[in-house]
């Protein structure tokens, strides 16, 4: 990315009107795009910690009184806190995974990458509840362990619960970017080690995961911010000390207008994009994978017996982790009563029953949502990625700044945002205030999603030599039918696992939905579980209906999986397609 | 894409169109109990449809408000009658007249309908303590039925509740207790309790759910939750604390409605017998306020009307508890929520020194433990400046009005009474382990 | 330091059902610079990977210094291998890189520091020790490479193909470079080449792989004066071999020209006859007649294709300045100095 061309700038011809051209006049509503739905509903809503809650004046008071205020303080400090251990946490379910999979052959590695990315499809606070009822005080196994061995241990309890649930929640992010990782390393660079003398953890722990630095760090980055951001956790396992269930108490608290709300909101925002420029930062100048010329991966040995016993030990163990929300769910959507018992009482299909009767519209929305807001992404992704890697488009680069700031707004405040932008805001057609308009909960969703999006695409487009394009061009291709036949069909690998992570995410988001939804006919799958899971009665079928989310996402994803494969293959089996 | 979005929402216009009979209702009520009144009413009046808003009780107000200039909503349907106090002093509900007959004025001392007709009680709700059995019976703890009992040390860690800041329905139990023992004994026992309690939650559903999982044995929650988790099999049970406040769900139309018939015919439906009996549904269960009803109940339904249903009940204070509603629920979370740990620690040092000394005679000793009972129940304010507007301006921004002095931003008063309850929680757990260590 | 020798004793290796290396037996004797030379795929990389340990344990004895090695794992072999790539740690300096296998190895903080210094220094790249490798040209990155590996004074040096990456004048100051350094360390050391003229230039002796199977052991100029086999012959250097049979002491081509060859061998079928030892001649003198069908211009030779009854053969004639030769077309006769050829069966 850093040998690309400078900008055009310096050419001085300045002229009041200039003819845009295609690329300038895409770029341009772009950004408007950006602009409109998500820097200026998240200016809407922290510019109000600049002002003084009773003048309306400009003030920093805020700040101070912040600063000053303990309880603050130790929010900060706890929030740090959790991000930090549940980055430590997820690296230490991630490592094993990726490092087995990548390093050896081993017949359980198509199992773990598709099973890896599971828990990133089901929302989170869902996660929360199934895991409370198998790891909570008096979960299932603390039952057993208080039955039979006569002690209990406090998984879920406090900050320690919040970092509990957050790892393996997020884990997914830096298992994906360090497989990548890993598998981009040059074989003769783990060779060369050993040749040297060196073996092991140790060889692992200088050369091996040094040079895999770029993707731990790119999807560490992910978790810590995720987590500092994340609130629907905290909230359900009854953790407020932290900022981001501070500034929703705060700003959604009965009649209260505390401005504290929204200078938590900033420090959120202004914390997240420091937490990802610093990462950007430090990466700056360390794409080893791309150095290395010839060579493969890494070499991938076989175990012996007592290894993979070893491994298949470890493996299983996490698996088992990692996917015991689901089967919590699991047990909750097909168990009757479940209450102070390793198990429910029973088991019955009722609650599906009552999904598909009651439900169907959530599952319909959600797929018409979340499709649309992935279409939306892949199709900005894919300009944006353009534009920013192949034209001197002056501010190019903002473009791709604005777009992966979206990761460091709160669900929260983008909701927010959107409320108070869009409020007084009447569409045509009768189709009444913006704000509630099912319309916009696929633009925040589409906003949220872009970041995974862009970086799937512009992924595709590095690996598209420029020479085929400059071939397109020499024969007579002008740039639009340039992009359009020839470097979309090569991004399609790319373009659809930016689609497919943006849909599965997209379809289990709640923080910004939550404010957006104006009327239950139009609620998505999240949204109606997390109603279904206000009641008694309607525990079973909200984890019912989180089990058709977490089925639909999945076989979206095998499809999608399956494509990318053959498309893969299709391409290998013509060589000049990649670099 | 966009032609498909036009087309769409074209579409859509054109069906909402054919449907011109549509009562919207938003409300902060769970399916559960929306669905069954859906059912019932387009059945018993096949002419309208209804249509569900869900929203909590705070952003129904908010939506309200911000929608009013075009308004598209009915009816409004909540339990907390805070909501539609704020919301009539704002004209946005409609002075509608109702027929309610063979409703009483008032259930446990509480008026069931507004006096001034802009919204109606359809359904008595009073806050009670909800236990797990199974939970009770693993623990041998014997059931808690009044809110002392829930101060005792065997109950160190079996209890939650919500926090009032986060659910209407517990403010109105924190405010029962402050009006019903006085400001500063109902604080005491607040924080007694919640010294035994192993969670604060931010959900009101939060403490139903933990009690049916059986993550914790009590929960200090409204009737229904504990009533309709039991009907729907959970191992719970609920029983009412002879101090409690009756106070009932209302609904309101909403000022300007565009569907004012279809509205008037959904409360009157609401409130007629056939109505209040769908209260019975096992997932709903609210006291009905039609007297009428409890004709049909099954055995051991409580029946506010009774002469023996919570025998201490207050008149509830509606004024009080409006002019410090934030102020209470800021002290709350400032004393209780957000410094659980600090205070349960400083709680169970002092149960243990009680436990150390029950029959000792050592005067040093029982001195410590009785001033570190009451660091514990000391309070940064007293009740008179909790109702002085100058105090509780500072938590209403928007609302005081220019010519009251408001002593200072809620930030500011916040963190000076959390500096004041974190020294004395500590101070008063340093006390109390003095007490111990002289055995 | 004592130098070391390597026996490589029937060493079998396959990959599911391909053959890689069928049956290796070699020494290698201490001091030596040995090359493997081979085309891909022939095993050569194969083999030199196995002595330093990497891929699947081959069957067979692998013994340097007289001790069979090929149980152990890479990092206890004290092998040196630099690498094609090279493989420098992007992620360290120079002095980083160099350091590291003393690091692996224990050795003293106090001791590393001189011995990293007189690596590089032996590299002639001390100047640049704090560099980031990316920072290095590629002639640069080899040197460190070679000093990384020589830093822990390795019994045996192992290059894989260390030139394949450069540019052509570099490609050969390198490789006298490399043999400078090869005799001054003293280091028994195996080139893996795929280029003739490199395996020629540096290497006291070399074998020559196909498939898997050493077919010829020996100094370069043996290889080139005796192949024992038509691969041989015509992967060093360039080749005319012609078919025929022997009789009465000489060689008789399938074209019936009979050529005076001093070494009889009886059951011979074949003929190498290297191009400079065929010559354009006049009508007498020579003994094949034939059409030039094509020529190249090499500077110091001119090489004609010549068809002949016994097929197209390749002819080297020293260039004069101001001489034409002949042109593709012309009919020449050539003459065949055939007394040293090969003959092979």
């Amino acid at each position: 990315m850093s040998d690309m061309p400078q900008p055009a700038s310096g050419a001085g011809r300045f002229t009041l009107f200039p003819r845009l051209s295609g690329v300038a006049i895409t770029g341009i509503l772009i950004a408007i795009f950006l602009m409109a739905f998500l820097v200026l509903p998240v200016v809407q809503v922290i510019y109000v910690a600049f002002l003084d809650a009773r003048t309306g004046a400009m003030t920093l008071q805020n700040f101070r009184d912040f600063f000053n205020t303990s309880l603050f303080r130790e929010s900060f400090v706890n929030s740090f806190y959790v991000s930090a251990m549940s980055v430590v946490f997820a690296t230490i379910i991630a490592l094993p995974l990726a490092y087995i999979t990548t390093r050896f052959n081993f017949a359980g590695t198509a199992i773990i990458q598709s099973l890896g990315f599971i828990p990133l499809i089901m929302p989170p606070f869902v996660g929360a509840v199934a895991m409370s009822l198998l790891f909570g005080r008096n979960g299932s196994v603390n039952l057993l362990l208080d039955q039979y061995f006569g002690f209990k241990v406090p998984f879920m309890e406090g900050l320690n619960g919040v970092i509990f649930v957050q790892s393996i929640h997020y884990f997914p992010f830096i298992l994906i970017n360090l497989s990548a990782s890993l598998r981009n390393i040059d074989r003769s660079m783990e060779e060369a080690a050993q040749n040297l003398g060196s073996s092991g953890m140790r060889m692992f722990r200088r050369i091996v995961f040094p040079l895999a630095m770029p993707g731990y760090l790119a999807g560490a980055a992910l978790v810590f911010i995720k987590v500092f951001d994340d609130l629907g956790t905290p909230l359900l396992l009854n953790v407020n000390t932290m900022l981001a269930p501070q500034a929703y108490l705060r700003i959604t608290g009965v009649g209260i207008n505390d401005p504290m709300g929204y200078v938590i909101s900033f420090i959120l925002v202004a914390f997240s994009i420091f937490a990802l420029w610093a990462s950007f930062l430090f990466m700056r100048g360390k794409d080893y994978a791309t150095v290395q010329k010839g060579g493969g991966g890494l070499s991938k040995r076989d175990l012996a017996p007592r290894e993979k016993l070893i491994a298949w030990a470890v493996i299983l163990f996490i698996l088992a982790l990692v996917l015991a929300p689901h089967f919590g769910l699991m047990l909750l959507a097909f168990g009757t009563i479940w209450s102070f018992s390793p198990l429910p009482d029973a088991f019955t299909l009722q609650h599906f029953g009552t999904v598909f009767t009651q439900s169907s519209q959530y599952i319909w929305n959600t797929v018409l949502y979340a499709g649309s807001a992935a279409i939306i992404d892949v199709i900005l992704g894919v300009a944006i990625a353009y534009i920013v890697l192949r034209t001197g488009l002056i501010g190019r680069k903002w473009l791709d700044y604005m777009a992966t700031a979206a990761l460091a707004v709160p669900g929260v405040v983008l909701g927010i945002g959107y409320l108070r932008m869009f409020h007084g805001v009447q569409l045509p057609f009768g189709l009444g205030q913006m704000s509630s308009f099912w319309g916009l909960i696929i633009v925040a969703l589409a906003v949220r999603r872009l970041p995974y999006a862009l970086r799937a695409c512009m992924a595709a487009l590095q690996q598209v030599a420029l020479s085929l394009e400059e071939a397109a061009e020499s024969l007579g291709a002008n740039k639009s039918s340039t992009v359009r036949r020839i470097v979309v069909p090569l991004m399609t690998g790319g373009i659809l696992a930016g689609f497919v992570t943006s849909f599965a995410t997209a379809a289990v988001e709640l923080s910004a939905t939550i404010m957006l939804v104006g009327r239950a006919s139009d609620a998505p799958l999240a949204y109606g579980i997390y109603l279904y899971m206000q009641s008694p009665a309607g525990r079973g079928a909200g984890a019912a209906l989180g089990i058709l989310a977490v089925v639909i996402v999945a076989l979206g994803t095998y499809l999608s999986q399956r494509i990318i494969e053959k498309d893969r293959n299709r391409r290998a089996a013509a060589p000049g397609a990649e670099q | 894409m966009k032609k498909l979005m036009l087309t769409t929402a074209l579409a859509l216009v054109s069906s909402a169109a054919a449907q011109a009979d549509t009562v919207v209702v938003v409300t902060s009520f769970p399916q559960d109990l929306t669905n069954p009144f859906k059912v019932a009413f387009e059945e018993a009046h096949p002419e309208h449809t209804l249509e569900v808003v869900s929203r909590n009780t705070n952003a129904s107000v908010a939506y309200l408000q911000e929608t009013r200039g075009s308004n598209t909503t009915d009816l409004f349907w909540a339990s907390a009658p805070d909501a539609f106090e704020v919301l009539k002093s704002e004209g946005l509900l409609a002075n509608v007249d109702i027929s309610v007959d063979g409703i009483p004025d008032d259930v446990g001392g509480y008026p069931i309908n507004d006096p001034d007709g802009y919204y109606y009680g359809f359904a008595a709700s009073g806050y009670g303590i909800m236990y797990n059995t199974r939970y009770v019976a693993a623990n041998n703890l014997p059931v808690a039925r009044e809110w002392d009992d829930l101060i005792r040390a065997e109950y160190n860690g079996h209890v939650a509740m919500s926090s009032p800041s986060r659910s209407g329905t517990t403010h109105l139990t924190v405010e029962t207790l402050l009006q019903g023992d006085g400001w500063e004994e109902g604080w005491a026992k607040w924080k007694w309790i919640a010294g035994n309690m192993n969670t604060v939650t931010e959900r009101s559903f939060g403490v139903p759910d933990a009690v049916n999982s059986g993550s914790t044995g009590f929960g200090i929650v409204i009737d229904f939750f504990g009533l309709a988790s039991n009907a729907s099999g959970f191992p719970v049970e609920l029983v009412y604390p002879s101090l409690t406040a009756i106070v009932p769900a209302n609904i309101g139309i909403v000022e300007n409605a565009p569907n004012a018939q279809g509205a008037k015919d959904f409360v009157e439906f609401v409130l007629s017998p056939e109505g209040q009996r769908v209260l019975l549904n096992p997932a709903i269960m609210r006291l009905p306020v039609n007297p009428e009803v409890y004709a049909e109940v099954p055995e051991g339904f409580p029946n506010p009307f009774s002469e023996d249903f919570a025998p201490g009940a207050i008149a509830f204070d509606v004024d009080t508890s409006g002019a410090r509603y934030n102020l209470v629920n800021s002290l709350f979370d400032v004393m209780i929520t957000y410094r659980l740990n600090d205070l349960r620690a400083a709680v169970a040092a002092i149960q243990a020194a009680e436990a150390v000394h029950a029959d000792s005679e050592n005067a040093e000793a029982l001195a410590l433990i009785a001033e570190a009972r009451e660091l514990v129940e000391a309070l940064p304010i007293t009740e008179e400046e909790s109702l002085d507007p100058a105090f509780a301006g500072v938590f209403q921004i928007s609302r005081v009005s220019a010519d009251i002095a408001v002593v200072g931003r809620q930030a500011e008063v916040e963190q000076a009474w959390d500096g004041f309850t974190v020294a004395n929680y500590a101070k008063a757990k340093e006390l109390a382990d003095r007490a111990v260590a002289m055995r | 330091m004592k130098k070391a020798g390597i026996r490589i004793e029937d060493l079998h290796l396959s990959f599911g059902d391909t053959t890689v290396l069928a049956g290796i037996d070699m020494e290698i004797y201490p001091g030596e610079f040995f090359a493997f030379l081979g085309p891909s795929g022939s095993g050569k990389s194969t083999l030199l990977r196995a002595i330093a340990g990497f891929g699947p344990r081959p069957k067979g004895r692998i013994l340097i210094d007289g001790k069979d090695i090929a149980d152990l794992p890479p990092w206890k072999r004290n092998v040196g291998m630099v690498f094609q790539s090279y493989a420098l740690w992007p992620h360290m300096t120079v002095r980083q890189n160099v350091a590291f296998g003393l690091e692996e190895r224990r050795m003293p903080r106090a001791q590393i520091g001189p011995k990293v210094e007189a690596a590089l220094d032996l590299v002639g790249l001390l100047h640049l020790a704090e560099r980031m490798p990316s920072q290095l040209s590629g002639g640069q990155q080899q040197r460190v490479a070679l000093a990384r590996t020589v830093a822990i004074e390795p019994q045996v040096l192992l290059l894989d193909e260390p030139l394949s990456n450069l540019d052509a004048a570099l490609r050969v100051q390198m490789r006298r470079e490399l043999l400078s350094l090869q005799r001054k360390l003293g280091l028994t050391t195996i080139f893996v080449t795929h280029d003739q003229e490199e395996a020629n230039t540096t290497s006291d002796r070399m074998a020559v792989l196909d498939g898997g199977v050493i077919q010829q052991i020996g100094t370069p100029q043996e290889l080139y004066d005796t192949p024992v086999n038509g691969f041989v012959a015509g992967f060093l250097g360039t080749a005319n071999i012609l078919a025929g049979h022997m009789n009465e002491g000489c060689f008789v081509t399938k074209g019936g020209n009979r050529l005076a060859v001093d070494n009889y061998r009886g059951t011979a079928s074949r003929i190498v006859l290297r191009p400079q030892s065929v010559s354009l001649a006049d009508e007498e003198r020579g003994s094949i007649a034939g059409k030039v069908t094509h020529r190249e211009f090499l500077g110091s030779q001119i090489r004609y294709l010549v068809g002949t009854e016994d097929g197209e053969i390749i002819v080297d004639t020293l260039h004069h300045a101001g001489q034409s030769g002949h042109a593709v077309g012309a009919d020449v006769m050539l003459m065949i100095d055939s007394r040293s050829a090969s003959l092979l069966d």
